[in-house]
């Protein structure tokens, strides 16, 4: 059973012209880290949103095609039975905590499951341990900074322990410090705890080094899909998209058209770090010497 | 934060630690009761008694005076315009044309005041010792919806972040020229339009997207919620809800059987 399939999936917001999404499919597996790619208006809000049913549920319009999340059929189950295998992160960070503390708001999604108090205790702990927010139980959301935010949106949607979780442009509204801090969690949940995770993202820079694959989406239409490496050979795709193309997947890219015989592809720093000193350096050292 | 004082003050108090249950049945039956006692002399012992409370919750001066500000000036208001709307009673004291000043309603003005500000302090002794998070547990446990108490929490919650948003909206319509303290009372408010749309457009924004949030954490999946937290009656909190409750009692019972026997 696949975490997530969208088959040839349409949809048209209520009272809206043109399509948001336009014969899209794709599969997610589980324990899979798949993030979309495209400029604002290219679909993956959309997507997003129909993960966890709020497509159609909440938000009306015309659904065609098959969304199938955990194999339930989004239009046979309420956003609040998906909500126990999906949990959901938005672009704002204000509006979506809504309680007077951290504890409440990570404690919120269990409580309203029906969870024993003191299990609700255990993954509130453990929610905020994960996300690295252990202590803030008793502050105010509203005092928090952007990344605190949205390490805490987080945590509130791993309290329900969820099977996939969902990101929505979650480092829109963040600082360069807030944003370090959001992908670290993303990148702990993927390498520790194999969690199955959608991100949206404008810019790929820190997703591209934990992502196994990238889908690229333009007008609502699948323009590209495939694993991070074999999509990122084309920077220019990329940049023909509004997305702009990691800096190491340009240098690569560069590297390899100065150099004929080449074809280096970095996803991290380190790893370019590592393939430069070892292979190119050392040949060219080999060469002069 | 300048739009809004949460008047909470965080101590550790007899007051603080109360169960917020208690502390508000206490408020309300304290609250009858200045209604109902209407002798001058039984209004200042009720408002001994609940400045005493004031000093066991640690208030500082500072902050009871700015909370309590606005209060004061209406007393003085009812001392002054009380003698001169009531010309009840003897004996008078000064007559001008329509306006008699009689010594019973001087005494009345008074007792108005004392009232009023017992009224006005002993709410302020429950907001400044209970968090607003306790307040909403309290009354959700007293039996106020679940749903209604969660309007109410997330009112209070969002309360500073709409004063960030109007001083933004504020500062960027300043930045483009708007002058919002300038020019005729008409024109002035006429003026805040540019501020009053872009924050009420931001507000129904945040509305949509919290209704979002809130659907996507299973709000309302089950009617046997659970709570993290709850509250539980100590023999203190039983104490002192029998201490507020005597105190209640023994004045209206005595006002009820005086009243009957009239």
């Amino acid at each position: 059973m696949r975490a997530l399939e969208f088959n040839d999936v349409s949809f048209t917001y209520k009272g809206s012209g043109s399509k948001a999404l336009e014969g899209v499919s794709f599969a997610v597996n589980k324990g899979e880290f798949i993030t979309l790619l495209g400029r604002n208006g290219s679909g993956k809000s959309t997507i997003c949103l129909m993960s966890n049913g709020l497509i159609p549920h909440a938000l009306p319009g015309a659904l065609e095609g098959a969304v199938r999340i955990f194999g339930q059929e989004v239009r046979e189950r309420s956003v609040a039975e998906f909500s126990k295998s999906v949990g959901i992160v938005f672009q704002e960070p204000e509006s979506q905590l809504f309680c007077m503390s951290v504890e409440e708001e990570v404690a919120f999604g269990p409580e309203n499951l029906a969870v024993p108090r003191e299990e609700i205790g255990d993954r509130v702990e453990w929610a905020l341990e994960l996300v690295g927010m252990k202590g803030f139980n008793d502050r105010s959301p509203f005092s928090l900074s952007g990344g605190e935010k949205q390490r805490v949106a987080i945590a509130a949607a791993l309290s329900m322990r969820p099977e996939m979780l969902v990101l929505d442009e979650p480092a829109y509204a963040l600082d360069p410090v807030g944003r370090f801090e959001l992908y670290s969690v993303l990148k702990e949940l993927k390498q520790k705890h194999g969690m199955t995770v959608v991100l949206a993202e404008r810019d790929p820079e820190e997703a591209v080094a934990f992502s196994d694959r990238l889908l690229l989406l333009e007008d609502g239409k699948i323009a590209g899909v495939g694993a991070t490496r074999n999509v990122l050979r084309d920077p220019q795709k990329l940049s023909s998209l509004g997305i702009a193309p990691p800096q190491l997947s340009e240098l690569a890219a560069l590297l390899n058209s100065r150099l004929p015989g080449e074809s280096f592809s970095f996803l991290s720093v380190e790893e370019a770090e590592r393939t430069l000193s070892e292979d190119f350096f050392a040949q060219g050292r080999a060469r002069r010497a | 934060m300048t739009v809004f004082v949460d008047l909470y003050t965080d101590a550790d108090t007899f007051l603080h630690r109360l169960d917020p249950r208690v502390k508000i049945v206490a408020v309300v039956l304290l609250s009858l009761l200045a209604l109902i006692i209407g002798n001058l002399v039984h209004l200042l012992v009720l408002l001994a008694f609940v400045l005493l409370l004031l000093a066991l919750g640690r208030a500082t001066l500072s902050k009871t005076v700015f909370a309590l500000k606005f209060v004061f000036r209406i007393m003085v208001m009812i001392v002054v315009l009380w003698p001169i709307f009531d010309p009840s009673g003897t004996p008078v004291l000064a007559e001008l044309g329509p306006v008699k000043i009689t010594e019973p309603a001087i005494w009345k003005g008074v007792a108005m005041a004392v009232r009023v500000c017992c009224l006005a302090t002993v709410w302020y002794i429950l907001m400044f010792t209970t968090s607003q998070r306790d307040l909403v547990r309290g009354l959700v446990k007293l039996g106020l919806r679940f749903d209604f108490g969660l309007a109410l929490a997330i009112a209070l919650r969002f309360i500073p972040t709409f004063g960030v948003t109007v001083e933004s909206i504020t500062d960027a319509q300043r930045a483009r020229g708007l002058e919002l303290d300038k020019g005729a009372p008409l024109r002035r408010s006429k003026n805040y339009v540019a501020v009053l749309v872009p924050t009420i457009v931001s507000a129904l924004r945040t509305a949509d997207m919290l209704s979002l949030a809130l659907q996507s954490r299973a709000y309302g999946a089950r009617p046997d919620r659970t709570y993290l937290r709850d509250l539980k009656m100590r023999w203190t909190d039983a104490l002192a809800l029998a201490v507020v409750v005597t105190i209640f009692a023994i004045p209206a019972i005595a006002k009820y059987l005086l009243d009957a026997s009239l």
